[in-house]
């Protein structure tokens, strides 16, 4: 029984790791809950984690309500799954440092286009620190969710 | 490498097509729905309320403890606030009167001038749920939404009376609000005191510009105060708007001052866009 809850609670984990991130969104820290992206990312694309595809979904339409950019991270988000599900080239799950420079590339490139319209300086200081501070939790919180499903 | 079995091949292929298939699907919607997009703000009207909630029931430790350092920070502020409540208070009692005999002679000179100003039926009182800004988004959540009559394209002020955005989308018991400082925000505005207009517009940062105004002539200098101008008849005249920092800067209310708000409703139906 205890073990049986232990695995649910561990299957659900990367799930509740987005709400949890979403829901905490705050203007500096985690605007409009754009970290949600890393487990999202993370659980798609680098550790495919059943029926998570349409929940990422689901969250990156929310991040989308937060951010007033209608449809852009699910749209952003449908791209990259098509594209890695077409290609044969790079296996993501094979890619050191849970493939953090292809997140890099994601995320740099969707918040650029998102701000480029709206550029100036205070924007671009914002898109800097919200680049950087992205990709620095990056790695900590996959490995956390690697170690919370006792994947390594 | 283990070689994956070609029925997994096949699935992920479906599923790519299958993402790949929704992008078309998004553009022509994009496309279509201007300016409104029902159909994602209605889907939104369903699923925020319900993530919303399962994000309280997990994060709810993690808000008890934010709370509480919010609450401690309140208290070591308040001796200091509670002084300088008292000597803004003293300022404005002093002022009072003067307001009162200036109140006067304006209702006076608009009934001689015969002017009509829209005057809101109807306020509601809300409170900030959320502080959406991101990047150059400002926007906001209140908890007051359709149930209560609300609608896109009513006003949002202060308490004190100041502009504090527009209302863009409401769902049953929510309502999401544009702040000024959001860079879709383009407003027109009058310098109180002068027949000169001119646009505010946000930029993402705290200060939002002005500019075009009606008068080429005219220098703005700092502390001119803002109101709004019924230009196009989008906003109702005279709710104040911010004063001007310098030339070009105009200070204004932000979304992470606001903890209340006032939702007005006009008679005259005008919708922002």
């Amino acid at each position: 029984m205890k073990e049986n809850i232990v695995n649910f609670l561990r299957k659900i984990f990367p799930f509740l790791t987005v709400i949890f991130l979403w829901r905490l969104a705050t203007p500096f820290w985690n605007p409009g809950g754009i970290l949600a992206l890393i487990p999202i990312f993370f659980c798609t694309f680098i550790r495919p984690t059943p029926w998570f595809m349409p929940f990422g979904l689901v969250f990156c339409f929310l991040i989308d309500y937060n951010l007033n950019t209608l449809c852009y991270w699910t749209a952003i988000y449908c791209l990259c799954y098509a594209i890695n599900g077409f290609q044969i080239f790079v296996d993501l799950r094979d890619m050191d440092y849970n493939a953090i420079d292809i997140f890099m590339i994601f995320i740099g490139v969707g918040i650029f286009l998102s701000e480029i319209i709206h550029l100036n300086w205070t924007v671009f200081g914002r898109m800097v620190w919200t680049f950087a501070w992205i990709t620095t939790l990056y790695l900590p919180i996959t490995n956390f969710i690697r170690t919370v499903e006792h994947d390594r | 490498m283990i070689e994956k079995p070609t029925s997994y091949k096949i699935m992920t292929i479906i599923k790519s097509v299958a993402a790949a298939m929704v992008l078309p699907v998004l553009f022509i919607y994009i496309m279509i729905a201007k300016p409104d997009y029902r159909i994602m703000n209605a889907l939104a009207h369903v699923v925020l309320p319900v993530a919303n909630a399962v994000g309280d029931v997990i994060t709810w430790p993690v808000r008890v403890v934010g709370t509480m350092f919010d609450n401690l920070h309140e208290l070591s502020t308040l001796r200091a606030e509670n002084e300088e409540l008292r000597v803004r208070l003293s300022d404005a009692l002093a002022n009072k009167n003067l307001c009162d005999v200036s109140i006067a002679e304006n209702k006076k000179m608009e009934s001689e001038l015969g002017l009509a100003r829209s005057i809101p039926h109807k306020t509601v009182i809300a409170d900030v749920i959320h502080d959406n800004r991101a990047l150059h988004h400002n926007t906001f959540l209140i908890n007051r939404g359709t149930n209560d009559g609300i609608t896109p394209g009513m006003v949002v002020v202060s308490p004190s009376n100041q502009f504090a955005g527009i209302i863009i989308d409401g769902g049953a018991n929510f309502a999401r609000v544009r702040s000024v400082t959001d860079t879709d925000t383009n407003i027109a505005v009058r310098i109180a005191g002068y027949e000169v207009y001119g646009f505010l517009t946000g930029n993402g940062s705290s200060t939002p510009t002005i500019g075009f105004f009606s008068d080429p002539n005219f220098r703005a200098a700092a502390d001119l105060q803002l109101i709004t101008s019924n230009i196009s008849g989008v906003l109702p005249a005279g709710i104040y708007v911010g004063s001007m920092k310098n030339q070009t800067d105009v200070n204004v209310l932000n979304p992470g001052q606001l903890s209340r708000v006032i939702v007005l409703q006009f008679d005259n139906g005008s919708i922002y866009q």
